[in-house]
């Protein structure tokens, strides 16, 4: 198999690399995709729990790096959809631990088996983001619609040009559709006039991720969640299908009762 | 306090949205990061073209505004330069001085 190895980036903390990371995955592997999921934040291990696989690690990316485990081995199997794994981050060490050449060789290996590799990069643009980006041959940039993270997207763009990256795709996460009516946000106009690239999707803030994140369920899992709906587009769109927008005008009276009565199950 | 009360609502109503005062900073501050120009550099480049200018024509420099503008990953230098007067006249006397 040849799969794609895809890296998840955003340059800024905490704009849901991780979550947009967990989501598009758990949707490719949904769709009937063998994926494999690799943390490359060493030191702060966190798509673990996010995917509710935190208490089945025994070995991680250096383990197997290192030669201490087999690939294989260190590659847990989702306990939900079948053909997703996760390569956990090791917590003890640091971001110095692995080489660029150490992950491009990693990557390569599970490109053979997957159809999808899928690397979830540490914020910053150091050490961590040069190791995430070196085996990776199309990256998605997640931007919060915040001048701040606006701002470092552009970085990124920059950076991964730079080392021969062409053509990032764009995540808009966490709109507000309300605030972008008032004009008090930047809307996916906005975003995508200042920084140039192509839009993948759009994913509206919602509480559902919260929730299922603390259940250790992507959102993409919950029929009702839209920005689990929207995670689903955007695996779809990586697919190649041309889906639409999913609509994001301020949720009307009857589809706050609706989400109510939705996020109350 | 009604009054204020009021005029806060109405004001409010009236504000332009903070996204467009954010499109433009974000524009300008993207355009300097994309240059990648020190602030001493850039400095020098006002100063350069100022001299440059006003070696033809009469320019308010304190006044010029010089910065970079980014649309769709290019660049521009966008400058505007008040002119107070030509020089016209200097240039021509000081032709004049010259045949003489």
């Amino acid at each position: 198999m040849n799969g794609k190895v895809m890296v998840v980036t955003s340059g800024k903390g905490g704009v849901g690399k991780t979550t947009a990371v967990a989501n598009i995955g758990c949707a490719l592997a949904v769709r009937g995709k063998k994926v494999a999921l690799v943390d490359a934040d060493i030191g702060l291990r966190n798509l673990d729990i996010v995917l509710g696989l935190e208490n089945r690690i025994v070995f991680d990316i250096i383990h197997a790096m290192e030669g201490r485990c087999r690939l294989r081995q260190a590659l847990i199997r989702d306990k939900r959809v079948q053909t997703l794994f996760l390569l956990p981050a090791a917590q003890s060490k640091d971001k110095d631990a692995i080489m660029p050449e150490q992950m491009k060789e990693l990557t390569s290996e599970l490109a053979d088996e997957f159809d999808y590799v899928i690397l979830d990069c540490p914020a910053g643009i150091e050490r961590g983001f040069k190791n995430a980006i070196a085996g990776a041959g199309s990256a998605l940039i997640i931007t919060t619609p915040e001048v701040s993270a606006v701002r470092d997207a552009d970085r990124i763009v920059g950076l991964l040009e730079a080392e021969g990256i062409e053509e990032p795709k764009l995540v808009i996460n966490r709109l507000r559709p309300d605030m972008v009516k008032r004009g008090d946000m930047l809307d996916i106009e906005d975003v995508i006039d200042i920084l140039a690239i192509d839009l993948v999707g759009v994913v509206p803030d919602d509480e559902t991720v919260i929730t299922s994140t603390n259940r250790g369920e992507p959102a993409v899992l919950d029929g009702v969640s839209r920005a689990g709906e929207a995670f689903r587009r955007i695996a779809a769109r990586i697919e190649g299908e041309d889906v639409p927008f999913l609509s994001m005008e301020a949720p009307s009276f009857w589809g706050k009762i609706k989400r109510f009565l939705g996020a109350g199950r | 306090m009604v009054f204020e009360f009021m005029s806060r609502i109405l004001g409010r109503k009236n504000r332009p949205g903070s996204k467009d005062l954010a499109k433009e900073r974000l524009k300008l501050v993207l355009a300097q990061d994309r240059v990648d120009i020190s602030p001493q550099m850039f400095e020098r480049l006002r100063r350069d073209l100022a001299t440059a200018c006003a070696k033809y024509v009469e320019i308010d420099a304190a006044n010029m505004d010089v910065r970079f503008d980014s649309g769709d990953r290019t660049l521009a230098l966008v400058a505007s330069v008040p002119v107070i007067g030509t020089k016209r006249d200097s240039y021509n006397s000081r032709r004049r001085g010259n045949m003489g």
